[in-house]
């Protein structure tokens, strides 16, 4: 709900704000850090032994250089209770890679990285998630009233404080879009997600024959905080929009605290589906 | 803090102490002195006039009429020439045989036709500049906000202050204005004595006050007389005209955006007048004739009436009701507005003894309505507001203002309602908020010598947050801690409520604020002043985005919110020169506010039930130098406006630790300018023509660019720099305006006139905002502006009837 007012809001700028144009603008150099992206994320169904973590580094915001793997770095993740870790091996190019990891739910997890004579740790707990029970199309719903846009069903169990990640990608497309949701207002409730792709300049709405590749995840707390954050200041931030800010993940860097790494460490429970757009619309699968 | 229980004594003895003086002030008066007093109204339409000048020729005994055109002077017994006047209108003089208390209310014109579009600017006839101790005082003519060249033809009322030094906004299209580096919502703005929440229509393009139904216009940026109180940066005090009451008469306009009338005239025989004033927007008209599903409009009804019970009776309704509404090709609508009512009984004692009782009641409301996803959004803030004001004219050099007040108010922080039964939402009420906030003020002004004049004051304010509702409980009184591990601020956690009953007081706040100032008159020409004054403000617009938004919520002070307290230092050089066609005025100002809140990285305030987990409390400081330079009469008039200022906020950690925000260093507000210079000027060319231009430049405002990226989720995420530690490009554009008047109309009694006008003119694309984000095809970083106004030529028709 509080998606779609935000949403809500951004379309009224819309509206009157019709000129933009890409402009060059000098912007400030911060600090290189080390990119964390430690996600370890058990899709239903899978046993989950197979998971990658990727190390990288910052740069500069206009830097086209997309080249920035870390290796040589030692990764290892320890389950909490009973001990057990499980290292990552360098692939040399950015990943680090475990054959052998054992996802629990509801577990606590560390990571630790040595990395350029710098400890980073980090703690997080697997969060389970619930099933989708439905996928379909409309055009109904969604801010245009002609475009489709893809629906996903599901029921947030009960208890409260469910928090869901989704990552939506058409095939094709070169970037994927995030989205997040709490139970705040929806408790365990059937919640009907719709996802629709604005018409804009650079990008068409969906078109039946269109693939949509859908992920949702069971995220913690501190992650829907973390990633919420992130998502916002995603596409840059108007007017209407909060002060954007350096957001700070759960790497903590124990040997020089100023050097944190960006990313995160989590651990999730995912569903995923892909969705084919038809002609015919009202179509349920 | 002070509750009110420590501080009545010390209150009572300033009290006392405060009474005793002006008792002996009231002694020294001389035995054979007389009054003069009555009312001072526009010949042409009865409208009494608010800060006419009233002198003794000869002498320096004389004074300013207040908001209901009533003056008393008093002054030894003799022969005397009343001289009244008036910027615009014509000087009138009265022999006056002084030898017993007198009334003499007083007619007087506007300066003829030919001379009516002279565009007049001085806050006050100059002698009263100089010798009275009132500074940072902005007032302006409705004359002369008609003829600022203006976007799409809306002449506004706000948009017209900003072209003063000391005034911004925070960037195009976006609501509100800014004061001295204050914030939006620290401004006090009054229409008629009710308090207006949101001052914007449409977001922030237009004001929400019609011009037609406006009398007069003042701004106090600093030096806030102690009758007033609430809010920490400035007053913006709008007065409604009350309708002509000497005949029928219809104003009205045909513009680009909107179309307004306005209807006065007498009524109740020769008691009373009345005047009702409507705008109403014809956007969504358009909208739906270019095939447009989406609708916006707004509309503002102005009513004033008023009758005279007797010479020393007179009572005033007036109201105003202004609504936006918007709705996105069904997907969703949203309406907001303000409304108020006040009624008002002007009471005169005696000649010297003015008073006025107001009953005021006024509300700001916001509704979003979700039809696809069947909820519905509400929220309101509403209060009573029982105020009484008198002024007592003692003699020549001492008159005393005093009153007191009472505002109840009722908070509506949200509601989600479902609309119908297959709603996925649930209903949920946020807590429901009340307060009682309470003044009382005294207030001098007092010639101390024929060249010193001291205006000083007290205000005592109180406010209780009353109960009603339950408060939350943190671990270690914390509701939010720093992670000092992680180095973010976090919400703290909940142990427990406590329930308050709607009989007690969850938390009471007493203020004491002092207000002086003092003016001393070098010579004829030139006086300097100087002031301080202090004020509390204890209701908070909760908003953590760069612009204020119709949809951000008030709040009371209360347990984890205390109330703001500025303190503000200025010092002011005035002078006429050129035999008064030019005047200068510069003033330089230092101002500090405590317990200004500020919000943790990633806050949330929609919906938000326990704002308190996601602020900390800061200070601000603001300061600057202030240049005005006008000139005030002949064809060409205008002025050149200049401010250098300084607006800073720090947020330490405080009681959540660590550093906080922006760790802990002070930082530049959303609207801190540095350099604002605006020149504004207006031609009469002959009876037919006149033209106008503004031509403004300011620093960009502060902004957070990203300093950084990195690979995440397969997207390129932007690291910020610190906060506001980045700027906009500069903002500057041109505006001109051209005025005629045809001639067949200029003997008649209908008068019509066309004013175009073009906005921005050379179409710079001005930078509201630059955002960042990738290209959907490369996925390369880039920088993306949006300008709102290019170059906008608008026509409007005016009439008169």
């Amino acid at each position: 709900m509080k998606k779609i007012i935000k949403i809500a809001l951004t379309l009224v700028v819309a509206v009157f704000a019709s000129c933009t144009d890409v402009v060059d603008v000098e912007v400030q150099n911060g600090p290189e850090r080390l990119v964390v992206e430690a996600s370890l994320d058990w899709e239903k169904g899978t046993t989950g032994n197979i998971q990658t973590i990727r190390l990288r580094k910052s740069t500069p915001f206009f830097d086209t250089n997309n080249v920035t793997d870390v290796t040589g770095a030692s990764v290892v993740v320890t389950n909490e209770t009973s001990g057990a870790s499980y290292i990552f091996a360098d692939q040399n190019n950015g990943e680090y890679r475990t054959t052998s990891f054992q996802p629990i739910l509801g577990q606590s997890y560390s990571l630790r990285i040595d990395y350029d004579n710098e400890v980073y740790t980090a703690r997080e707990t697997m969060t389970s998630v619930t099933n989708i029970t439905n996928v379909f199309q409309d055009r109904e719903d969604g801010f245009d009233d002609e475009a489709l846009e893809v629906h996903v069903v599901f029921t947030d169990p009960p208890e409260e404080g469910d928090n869901y990640l989704f990552k939506f990608q058409r095939e094709g497309d070169l970037l994927p879009d995030l989205e997040v949701a709490e139970d705040e207002f929806v408790n365990g409730n059937e919640i009907d997600w719709w996802y629709e792709i604005d018409d804009d300049d650079d990008i068409e709405p969906f078109e039946p024959g269109d693939v949509v590749n859908i992920e949702m995840y069971g995220i913690s707390r501190p992650y829907y905080d973390y990633i919420k954050i992130l998502i916002d200041q995603l596409g840059g931030v108007g007017i209407f929009e909060t002060t954007p800010v350096a957001v700070k993940g759960n790497c903590i860097n124990q040997t020089n605290p100023d050097n944190y790494a960006f990313g995160y460490f989590r651990l999730t429970e995912m569903v995923k589906t892909s969705y084919t757009f038809v002609e015919n619309e009202q179509s349920s699968n | 803090m002070n509750s009110k229980e420590h501080l009545s004594p010390a209150l009572k003895t300033i009290v006392w102490l405060l009474w005793a003086y002006f008792m002996g002030c009231l002694f020294v008066m001389g035995q054979s002195s007389h009054t003069i007093s009555g009312t001072i109204t526009d010949k042409s339409n009865g409208e009494t006039l608010f800060g006419a000048t009233v002198f003794l020729t000869g002498t320096t005994i004389g004074g300013v009429t207040n908001e209901y055109g009533f003056y008393s002077i008093t002054a030894p017994e003799g022969e005397y020439v009343l001289n009244i006047s008036y910027m615009g209108y014509t000087d009138m003089n009265i022999e006056v045989h002084l030898n017993q208390d007198l009334k003499h209310d007083v007619e007087i014109s506007e300066f003829s036709t030919k001379l009516e579009e002279v565009v007049v600017t001085a806050e006050e006839p100059e002698r009263a500049i100089l010798r009275k101790p009132e500074m940072s005082v902005l007032k302006m003519n409705v004359a002369t906000i008609k003829q600022t060249p203006v976007v799409l033809g809306e002449v506004d009322v706000l948009k017209s202050l900003q072209l003063l030094p000391g005034v911004t906004n925070n960037g195009e299209g976006t609501g509100g204005f800014h004061v001295r580096g204050g914030a939006q919502d620290q401004n006090l703005v009054l229409l008629d004595e009710a308090i207006i929440y949101n001052t914007s229509h449409m977001f922030g393009f237009f004001s929400v006050f019609n011009a037609d139904a406006i009398k007069d216009v003042k701004l106090y940026k600093g030096g806030i007389p102690a009758r007033f109180g609430g809010r920490v940066s400035s007053v913006l005090d709008i007065r409604q005209k009350d309708g002509n009451s000497k005949k029928f008469a219809l104003t009205g306009g045909v513009g680009v955006i909107s179309s307004r009338l306005t209807a006065e005239g007498p009524i109740f025989g020769d008691n009373g007048s009345f005047l009702i004033a409507g705008r109403r927007s014809y956007v969504d008209l358009i909208l739906a004739a270019a095939g447009e599903d989406n609708r916006v409009s707004f509309y503002d009804l102005n009513l004033k009436t008023n009758y005279s019970i007797n010479r020393n009776n007179k009572l005033f309704l007036s109201g105003y009701f202004g609504r936006d509404a918007f709705d996105f090709a069904g997907i969703f609508e949203n309406s907001y507005g303000n409304g108020s009512g006040n009624l008002r009984w002007n009471h005169i004692f005696n000649d010297r003894l003015f008073s006025n009782l107001s009953a005021i009641v006024s509300r700001y409301d916001y509704d979003l309505n979700f039809d696809q996803d069947d909820f519905e959004w509400v929220s309101s803030i509403t209060n009573y507001n029982l105020k009484y004001d008198l002024k007592y004219y003692l003699n020549d050099s001492f008159s005393l203002d005093f009153g007191a007040n009472g505002i109840y108010y009722d908070f509506d922080p949200g509601q989600v309602q479902p609309t119908s039964p297959d709603s996925p939402v649930n209903p949920l009420t946020l807590d429901q908020k009340r307060a009682l906030e309470t003044g009382v003020y005294i207030n001098a002004e007092h010639k101390l010598t024929d060249r010193f004049t001291a205006q000083y004051g007290l205000r005592y304010s109180s406010f209780s947050r009353l109960g009603g509702q339950p408060i939350m409980e943190y671990a270690n009184g914390q509701p939010v801690i720093y992670n000092s591990e992680l180095g973010i601020y976090e919400r703290g956690e909940a142990i427990g409520e406590t329930d308050f009953s709607r009989r007690e007081a969850i938390e009471t706040f007493g203020n004491l604020e002092p207000r002086v100032s003092l003016a001393y008159l070098l010579n004829e020409n030139s006086s300097l002043k100087m002031g301080f004054s202090r004020a509390a403000q204890y209701i908070h617009l909760l908003s953590n985005t760069s612009s204020v938004t119709p949809l951000d919520v008030w709040t009371p002070s209360g347990p984890f919110i205390k109330p703001q307290l500025s303190n503000q230092y200025a010092l002011g050089y005035f002078q006429n020169f050129l035999d008064k066609s030019y005047s200068l005025e510069v003033e330089a100002y230092y101002k500090t506010v405590n317990n200004r809140i500020d919000y943790i990285d990633g806050s949330e305030l929609i919906g938000q039930n326990t704002i308190e987990t996601e602020i900390l409390n800061g200070e601000m400081r603001a300061y600057g130098l202030e240049l005005l330079l006008r000139k005030n009469e002949g064809d060409l008039t205008g002025w050149i406006a200049y401010t250098l200022s300084k607006s800073e906020q720090r947020t330490p950690g405080g009681m959540a630790g660590g550093p906080g925000i922006n760790g802990g260093n002070w930082y530049n507000t959303f609207f801190d300018r540095t350099h604002d210079i605006s020149i504004t000027g207006s031609y009469r060319w002959n009876d037919q023509w006149s033209f106008g231009a503004n031509l403004i430049f300011q620093t960009g405002r502060p902004v957070t660019f990203p300093n950084g990226q990195y690979q995440y989720e397969d997207l390129s995420i932007a690291s910020y720099a610190p906060r506001n530690s980045d700027r906009l490009p500069a903002y500057h554009r041109m505006d001109v305006s051209a005025t005629f008047k045809p001639r067949k109309y200029q003997n008649k009694r209908f008068k019509g006139e066309w004013v175009l006008s073009i906005y921005n003119l050379y179409h710079r694309k001005n930078a509201a905002s630059i955002s960042f984000g990738q290209n959907l095809e490369t996925g390369a970083n880039e920088a993306t502006r949006t300008a709102i106004f290019g170059i906008v030529p608008s026509l409007t028709y005016n009439f008169k009837f």
